[in-house]
């Protein structure tokens, strides 16, 4: 438990899973970063010629909208990242939240945040989500998409940090702080919340691939904001100019394959995360020392 | 004994666990018609074997109701600053406040007691500021390390985790951290459960070092009659939810009436004493089913009729009561009636 930041993270990178994942991740990072320098608005068209394969000039060409493909790119990983992060981050809070009360309080209070929890569990959220971006569609915008998906995204994790609490409020050292007066809130916040901020972790990297899928589904069903470039909005467009057909690789497959290396980056810094977090797990993966 | 000496008395308290069992209710009588008066400046001992409602007992007496343990009937009081109050009449915000200022508790000193994520002076920081505010905490926790030193352990446990304490300094940092505040009254529930006979004499010594140097009340629950008899000042003695005996400690030991007391007292090995020690025969009753009349009675040797048929009354005889038949009042005329 008294191992720093830095050893923990050099524990981490013996997993090539993590490794990788970590490098992508931070390649990706650099490209949304970049989109900062951009020499364009990535809203407006014909900004370059249309249609060029990748040249010296654009490096992965243009689209069919006169706008280049790489600087499309930039922009969109850096929105789809924010409105991920929004998403993950809002949804965390309200999980964490819902967790600590249900757990900790336990009774009336339990079941009702729990009815209400199960209830999102249960609805096709999917259909709700798409008639609520159909409500709001003249106000969809990174935040207002982030926020949507913030609002559907909680409820598994809310459960997963409510069972952390039943069982740390049953725990001894709970009753030795009660019985030497802590308030509830201090008790929650100080004491538990070191073992509730791996879990909230753990669960934002798996919310946030989630919510980049989500919003990829509600862009090709046409319900975001289709001028802010996103890698969600990007496919559909190159969908919508028939890039499959037109054989606009260098177009189609750029957004396609920076989601298939962001999922995969997320998707094993998640798995490699958890892991390190079990001991069970890490034991067996990096042997008893 | 004055009144203005007593800083807890519970009157006829009865604490049971309610249980739901197919086909209806089970009522475990953990506690069942304990009265004591404890008062300042002394240690008071409650022993008695596994099972007799000692631990509930004291859960009743700090106010930590929870289900399935329900208070029935009798209440607790305390004395602060010369004014009696009821302790289950207070809100939950001013029993929060009395705790560890008033009245603190010392847990056994098990492995999770204290946070485990957390090193010591976090766990201090913590419960400080729930009773401070601000500066303070900063300035009261300078008080903790004097504090600390000052009881003799070393400063270094603040930056330890728990779990690289060994389990006697655990349970010296735990009772530390309870007397941090100078409470009038201290719970120490089994505090030297698990820790071998050398590190139990740190413990109990630290105990009765907090004790002389605040002149407060510390009420000790165990069942090992060595630590009784090295620190309590009064003992009560505990079987099947009732206290059947309670003296000052050495008339107890010299002097054991109720034939409970005895076996114990008995079991214990003597120096230069080689015969064989007996113990009570038989098992300790279940509390959800006890015998009738009084509870000790199937493993009594002196048992008679009227202890098959009705409870004995507690008997005083100056500062020693007993709840037996052999030493009630009038017991020959009694005896006589029945037989």
């Amino acid at each position: 438990m008294a191992m720093s930041f830095g050893s923990t993270l050099k524990e981490l990178f013996r997993d090539y899973r993590f490794a990788v994942a970590f490098i992508l991740l931070c390649l990706l990072i650099t490209l949304a970063v970049m989109s900062f320098f951009a020499p364009h608005d990535p809203t407006l068209w014909y900004t370059a010629p249309r249609d060029l394969p990748p040249s010296r000039q654009h490096i992965l060409g243009t689209t069919s909208r006169g706008q280049d493909v790489f600087w499309q790119a930039a922009f969109a990983i850096r929105n789809s990242l924010i409105i991920s992060a929004i998403a993950g981050i809002v949804s965390r809070v309200i999980a964490v939240a819902v967790g600590l009360v249900a757990g900790y309080q336990g009774g009336k209070s339990d079941r009702i945040l729990m009815f209400i929890t199960d209830g999102f569990l249960v609805i096709p959220l999917f259909l709700i989500i798409v008639m609520l971006a159909m409500l709001i569609r003249d106000k969809m915008n990174i935040f207002t998409t982030g926020l949507l998906l913030a609002v559907f995204g909680w409820a598994w994790d809310a459960r997963v940090i409510r069972a952390q609490v039943l069982s740390l409020r049953e725990r001894e050292f709970t009753r030795t702080a009660i019985l030497s007066g802590s308030r509830t809130l201090e008790l929650v916040s100080k004491e538990y919340m070191p073992y509730i901020t791996p879990l909230a972790f753990s669960t934002l990297i798996n919310n946030m691939s989630w919510a980049i899928g989500m919003e990829m589904t509600l862009s090709i069903v046409g319900l975001t904001n289709m001028d802010i470039p996103t890698l969600g909005t990007m496919l559909k467009w190159a969908l919508n100019y028939q890039a499959i057909l037109m054989r606009r690789w260098n177009w189609v497959l750029t957004p396609v394959m920076l989601s298939v290396f962001l999922f995969i980056a997320l998707y094993w810094m998640s798995v490699s995360i958890s892991e390190y977090l079990d001991p069970r797990t890490r034991v067996q993966r990096v042997g008893v020392e | 004994m004055a009144a203005g000496d007593v800083v807890l008395r519970a009157d006829n308290l009865r604490a049971h666990y309610v249980l739901d069992v197919p086909g209806g209710q089970k009522t475990v009588r953990a506690v069942d018609g304990v009265s004591i008066a404890v008062r300042r400046n002394e240690i008071y001992g409650i022993a008695g074997e596994s099972g007799c409602g000692k631990s509930t007992l004291m859960k009743a007496l700090y106010a930590w109701i929870n289900r399935p343990l329900r208070l029935v009937e009798g209440t607790v009081y305390y004395t602060k600053d010369g004014k009696e109050f009821d302790i289950y009449a207070l809100s939950k915000q001013e029993l929060r406040r009395l705790r560890w200022t008033f009245m603190a508790y010392v847990p056994q000193g098990a492995m999770s007691i204290f946070n485990p994520v957390i090193k010591i002076k976090e766990t201090y920081r913590d419960f400080l500021s729930s009773h401070l505010k601000g500066k303070t905490v900063n300035e009261m926790f300078e008080m903790a390390k004097e504090h600390i030193d000052q009881l003799g352990l070393p400063l270094s446990i603040l930056d330890a985790y728990p779990h690289q304490l060994s389990g006697g300094m655990r349970q010296r940092v735990a009772i530390a951290l309870a007397a941090l505040l100078h409470p009038s009254v201290i719970f120490a529930d089994e505090p030297t459960t698990a820790l071998d006979v050398v590190v139990q004499r740190g413990v109990v010594q630290l105990l009765k070092d907090i004790q002389e140097s605040l002149h407060n009340t510390i009420i000790l629950v165990t069942h090992d009659m060595g630590i009784h008899a090295n620190i309590a000042d009064r003992l009560a003695i505990m079987y099947a939810g009732k206290i059947i005996e309670e003296g000052a400690t050495e008339e107890i030991f010299k002097n054991p009436l109720h034939p409970y007391t005895q076996f114990l007292i008995n079991s214990l090995p003597q120096f230069g004493d080689t015969s064989e020690r007996v113990s009570a025969p038989g098992q300790p009753p279940s509390l959800a089913n006890l015998p009738l009349g009084c509870a000790f009675h199937p493993r009594c040797p002196m048992a008679m009729p009227i202890c098959k048929e009705r409870q004995p009354e507690a008997t005083v005889s100056g500062e020693h009561q007993v709840a037996c038949w052999l030493h009630a009042e009038g017991r020959e005329a009694e005896h006589a009636a029945h037989s």
